[in-house]
């Protein structure tokens, strides 16, 4: 992929973005003093191909991510962070000092529900897992939970926005976009930033989820799909060949050439631009050809079971993308339909165990695949989501939203596993250890990535934009 | 250029340098604008010493030049700042690209067939004036600016967020916009009617759908429990966002949360500013009378029982199997739930009657739970009826015709400054008024219910106010000539930097003020300019030396907007429909697009394609614009997402885009159809006639001989060759690009 002269991008990896800020700072001082550091400072007119594989600001500890996001959202209390006095409360009020937390639909009036599952013990750190997930837990000594998040809206759309760009509006890049933006891609034949939402449909918030927002268009989540066609308009059309393609795009060089100066490099990137696309229509579907995949392999993503057949491709797809090289992959658990989604305002236990059905089994392969590949070092691997679920019940056998503490995790990518930072109340109802934001969470990844939240910015309507905005904590102990 | 004094410029790196690598960029600007405190005054009191985009232009004596190459007055400023860094402007552009480039940049399409052959073959001195007099007559000028314009104030078809629903009379805005442009109503009146139409031009239909302007950017609605107070805050912030950036060029957003960190805008400046609109509710406001509603509303009610037959058809088919779902899941229920259900509705109390509700709710079949129930037969019968229902609804007549706009609320709750921007932590009761540093202290705008927009309008559009003019002519010039005299023209505020040539913002500002405010004035100026007319050539020697063309040495090249090549692409094959306003067009979508449509629903008839496949070939300004629904031809080559303001298209370059254009059924279908344009154009004349008229329909000239070699050769390679060739016209760069 190529480049083009961004005139309004200012990204302070690179030299262009020196330029940009030092003339802003000039600016204030006088133009004088403007063009004298310039002149000295004076760049090739032709800037950096945009997606470039470019320097991180600091030693990184992954390359790619991975980023599990189950939609609709997970009860933490029923997976990660047991609290016993659900079950021994069940069906009484919470606490008066708690006072009155409802969700999107109930007003934290109705008496606590228990959970439906046993928890276990796992691994050296003995950390629990529930029944829900009994092939992830063998890898918990891997894993780092963090049990004390927290998002600012009790609504799926604004919530999933807030992890996906640290506001509460589809208004800013994605984090993909930012960490595509600041750190290029290490594949020239497929995209950086590849998304694979449930097949049945997407999030609540939908494509803005994966948005590059103002970012120029090449920093755009890439809609990524199984099967031989899996990128839009990579298809030739029908009848056409490839090589009557490629006769048709020997004319179009030549003629492209004729329009291009010795200085004109966004004309030479359109040129090259063709020639990646020409490549990328054979290299993306090698990429999501699973033939060549072992049975064992399949099997132990569960590409051979129904239930887990559907997720198990779309991970093990994950693998063979952050393989050849792609920077961020966007997966999501659940989406359309309420049925296809984690979001059990009723039935929590049938809905939970169908979600989970769907994804333990995929979700532990891939953490064994990465690992056994030599991949899980440098891949950091995230599973979250918009909120956690209330300890109190919704239609008596239903969790609501709660946005007030919830538990995410990480593996991988330098990740200290067999630990569990923050915690939440005895409820599970808010974060009370260790409380972290999203935008602590966005500053832990791009820390992970060796970049500094506070230098991966651009410019936009006048607003030096970044993606922690005012900044976040990074959680340090979270890597080894 | 002199030498700098080395020990500043050694400091200079320094601070700039201790900038880039260890602080964060709000950080960093304010130790710039600490620095920088001598240059900036912020003292709003002393006119004379305020910040120069805060200080009213002032007429002053342009330069004066003999050369010959200066055609209007701007030239000469343009001439100035080219000869303080010795450079020469460029040859004019031929008179070719000079017609594709006017054509594109004032109308958004290229020529037409016969307005190339019209000019190409008029040797007269005055060909490109009447050429680019009949470009600012056509009704397509307003449509090109109306895309500008709705960048600019975040339109777009739908609400945004999960639901993202349709606003049924929003394209009226869209509608007014392009009217207004191509009218060349006073910018000034233009204000006055978005800004306060309602209450300035009370009864006036064409300036309350102006008032849109205020209802165009994103608005979360849904369901559950909200609060309102939260919701009616970031509705007010998008108006008072949309004022600040369309019309003052300031980011006033920063000081929501705190004193903005660069400008001398404060938290209160902010909150006075929100307060303008403290009273302003969006609204659907009926443009007919009760009457006529009457009459559209008969209308419906018959549609409704055309379509009752059918409805009830479907609910046989479903009855049996939503029973059987309702009895299991109601087998399921918890006991409190189903004792509930089991008392009479009159004798439950409250929380019994809660329980019920939500039993109900509870037990409510859903499709996809009947659905495997079905068996085929009975499936396809139902899916049959659906689509005939989906069928019907597409002729469901129009909902009484309404301006989707605003109106001022009875009882308006004061407005406050907010701490941190939480409408839960407020501080200080504030009344409407300007920022201090733009105007008088005390602002005179009442404070019951009307008159506060009007108070603002007027004050946007008076001489007092320096930014209105020097905002909106700095648009225009960014627009014709590629670049900004204010690179970014959202921002005037210290960060946006100083003017490549401030004089002449000044002096265009001041015209355009007394010039009546019109916009094709300006235009016609710039477009006959000679700056403008210079060829786009690079120069080795003065690309070293201005790289960014801040100087205007030559034409830009720019790619066109996503708009733009699209559009291109129907006119060169033929098939543009050029019909002006109307209902927003859906067009298909791709499958893979379809599929991310979300919704919890039944996923079918969630993008009902206009039927009337004419419709298809419109301008995209016309095609439905749905905030979660980006079409990814026009996506790939850089749409804004109309959540926040654009005021400058990105231009980034990738394989994206070349797929699309090679491979999309939309490029197919335009190449076929370009093929056979040229065919039945040709007759039986040849491959020379065919690849002449292709050059001319896609570039609006006579091929070179190599050109001309090549085409021959590849026309005979195969018997398709012809929509190759075609296709490929479509992908060149000179086609995507104004020249």
């Amino acid at each position: 992929m190529n480049s083009s002269t961004d005139r309004k991008s200012s990204h302070a990896v690179g030299q262009g973005s020196r330029r940009d800020i030092l003339r802003r700072a000039a600016n204030g001082f006088g133009a004088i003093a403007l063009q004298h550091l310039l002149a000295s400072h004076a760049p090739a007119v032709q800037e950096a191909n945009p997606l470039q594989a470019k320097p991180s600001h600091f030693s990184a500890r992954a390359d790619s991510v991975i980023f599990i996001f189950n939609v609709g959202a997970p009860s933490s209390m029923d997976t990660f962070d047991p609290k016993p006095i659900l079950n021994r409360r069940a069906g009484e009020p919470m606490p008066e000092s708690f006072g009155l937390v409802g969700g999107q639909f109930t007003d934290g009036s109705n008496p606590i529900l228990g959970t439906p599952w046993q928890f276990r013990r796992y691994g050296q750190s003995g950390l629990p897992v529930s029944e829900l997930f009994p092939n992830l837990a063998r890898h918990v000594d891997e894993i780092c939970f963090v049990r004390s998040f927290a998002t600012r809206s009790v609504v799926h759309a604004p919530a999933m926005y807030e992890v996906h760009n640290g506001r509460l509006f589809a208004t800013h890049p994605s984090i993909g976009s930012w960490v595509t933006y600041g750190l290029g891609s290490e594949t020239e034949n497929l995209p950086a930033y590849v998304v694979m939402p449930q097949p049945e449909g997407t999030p609540e918030g939908g494509t803005s989820c994966w948005s590059q927002g103002f970012l120029p268009s090449v920093y755009q989540g890439t809609l990524l799909r199984p099967g031989p066609n899996p990128i839009l308009h990579l298809k030739r059309p029908e009848g056409v060949t490839g090589g009557r393609q490629r006769a048709m795009l020997d004319l179009l060089q030549a003629m492209n050439e004729m329009d291009a100066g010795e200085f004109d490099s966004e004309m030479h990137a359109r040129i090259a631009a063709y020639e990646l696309a020409f490549r990328m229509q054979s290299h993306a579907p090698e990429a999501v050809d699973l033939s060549k995949e072992s049975e064992s392999t399949k099997r132990s993503y569960g590409l051979d079971q129904e239930r887990t057949r559907e997720f198990g491709t779309r991970l093990l797809l994950a693998r063979r993308l952050v393989e050849r090289g792609v920077r961020f992959i966007q997966i999501y658990s659940g989406g359309g339909p309420l049925s296809m989604q984690w979001d059990a305002h009723k039935h929590l236990k049938a809905n939970h165990e169908k979600m989970a059905g769907h994804s333990d089994q995929p979700v532990a392969a891939l953490l064994d695949d990465l690992k056994q590949r030599g991949l899980l070092e440098r891949t950091l691997v995230i599973w979250g989501a918009e909120f956690g679920r209330l300890p109190t019940s919704e239609s008596g056998n239903g969790r609501d939203h709660n946005p007030h503490g919830f538990t995410m995790w990480f593996a991988g990518g330098g990740v200290q596993g067999g630990q569990s930072i923050g915690e939440t109340d005895e409820f599970g109802l808010r974060a009370v250890e260790k409380p972290f934001n999203m935008r602590d969470f966005h500053a832990t990844i791009l820390h992970a990535l060796g970049l500094d939240q506070n230098r991966l910015w651009y410019l936009h309507n006048g607003r030096h934009e970044k993606l922690t905005d005012f900044g976040g904590t990074v959680i340090e102990s979270m890597f080894a | 250029m002199g030498g700098f004094p080395g020990v500043l410029t050694s400091i200079l790196e320094g601070v700039s340098r201790a900038l880039l690598l260890r602080v964060g960029a709000c950080a960093a600007c304010a130790a710039i604008l600490a620095a920088a405190s001598d240059a900036v005054a912020v003292e709003p009191t002393r006119p004379e010493s305020r910040y120069w985009a805060f200080r009213a232009p002032e007429p002053a004596v342009g330069p004066h030049t003999a050369a010959e190459w200066a055609r209007t007055e701007l030239d000469a400023y343009v001439l100035e700042g080219l000869n303080g860094k010795q450079l020469a402007p460029s040859p004019d552009a031929s008179k070719a690209r000079l017609l594709r480039r006017v054509s594109l940049d004032l109308t958004g399409l290229p020529p037409t067939p016969e307005q190339t052959e019209r000019f190409l073959n008029d040797d007269s001195p005055d060909a490109y004036v009447q050429l680019v007099d009949s470009l600012l007559a056509s009704p397509h000028y307003g449509e090109r600016w109306a895309q500008k314009w709705l960048d600019v104030v975040r339109f777009a078809d739908t609400n945004g967020f999960e639901s993202d629903a349709y606003r049924p009379h929003a394209w009226r805005y869209r509608d007014y916009v392009v009217q207004s442009f191509n009218e060349d109503k006073p910018f000034d009146r233009f204000v006055l009617e978005q800004v306060a139409g309602d209450e300035l031009f009370p009864g006036d239909p064409v300036a309350l759908v102006a008032t849109g302007f205020h209802a165009a950017g994103p608005r979360h609605v849904i369901g559950g429990n909200q609060d309102k107070e939260e919701a009616r805050q970031e509705t007010v912030t998008e108006m008072a966002l949309g004022v600040g950036q369309a019309l003052l060029g300031l980011t006033v957003q920063c000081a929501r949360c705190h004193d903005h960190k660069f400008d001398p805008i404060t938290q209160k400046d902010y909150y006075q500013l929100e307060a303008f609109f403290g009273a302003t509710d969006l609204k659907d406001v009926p443009l007919v009378d009760e009457q006529q509603a009457v009459e559209y509303e008969k209308r419906l009610t018959k549609h409704e029982e055309i379509l009752k037959p059918l409805k009830s058809r479907l609910k046989e088919i479903e009855a049996p199997f939503n029973k059987v779902v309702r009895e299991r899941k109601r087998g399921a229920l918890e006991p409190d739930f189903e004792n509930a259900l089991q008392i009479p509705k009159q004798d439950r109390d409250e929380k019994q009657a809660r329980l019920a509700k939500e039993a109900e709710s509870q037990i409510k079949p859903v499709w996809y739970e009947i659905l495997p129930l079905m068996p085929r037969d009975v499936k396809r019968r139902r899916a049959v009826l659906r689509s005939q229902l989906h069928e019907f609804e597409l002729r469901r007549p129009d909902p009484a015709p309404a301006a989707f706009a605003v109106e001022n609320l009875k009882e308006p709750p004061g407005t406050f400054i907010l701490q941190g921007g939480d409408h839960r932590r407020k501080g200080a009761r504030v009344v409407a008024g300007v920022p201090a540093i733009l105007g008088p202290q005390v602002f005179d705008a009442p404070e019951g219910s009307d008159g506060r927009r009007s108070a603002l309008a007027r004050w946007l559009v008076s001489p007092g106010n320096p930014l209105t003019a020097r905002v909106m002519v700095n648009r225009i010039w960014e627009f014709r000539m590629g670049r900004g005299l204010m690179s970014d023209p959202n921002n005037f505020g210290v960060l946006g930097g100083m003017p490549s040539h401030p004089e002449l913002l000044d002096a265009l500002a001041i015209r355009f003020m007394h010039g009546g405010w019109s916009v094709k004035a300006m235009d016609r100026l710039l477009v006959l300019s000679s700056a403008y007319r210079q060829s786009s050539d690079i120069d080795a020697k003065k690309i070293a030396e201005d790289p960014d063309n801040r100087l205007y040495w030559r034409a830009d090249r720019r790619r066109l907007s996503a708009e733009a090549i699209r559009d291109s692409a129907l006119a060169a094959s033929g098939r543009l429909n050029r019909s002006v306003s109307g209902k927003p067009v859906r067009i298909p979508i791709e499958p893979e697009v379809y599929d991310l449509i979300f919704t919890e629903a039944e996923p079918d008839n969630l993008w009902p394609v206009t039927p009337d496949v004419f419709q298809h070939d419109r301008r995209t300004l016309y095609l439905l614009n749905k905030r979660t629904v980006r079409l990814p031809f026009l996506a790939n080559f850089d749409q804004p997402d109309a959540m926040t303001s654009c005021s400058i298209r990105q231009t980034s370059t990738h394989a994206l885009q070349s797929l699309s254009l090679l491979n999309s059924d939309f490029m197919l279908g335009q190449s076929r159809s370009l093929a056979e344009r040229l065919l039945a154009e040709c007759g039986d004349e040849g491959s020379d006639c065919l690849i002449s008229r292709a050059f001319h329909l896609t570039l609006a000239r006579h091929p070179s001989s190599v050109e001309q070699r090549l085409a021959r050769q590849f026309l005979k390679s195969h018997p398709d060759a012809l929509q190759d060739f075609s296709l490929a016209l479509l992908n060149r760069n000179e086609f995507v690009y104004r020249p």
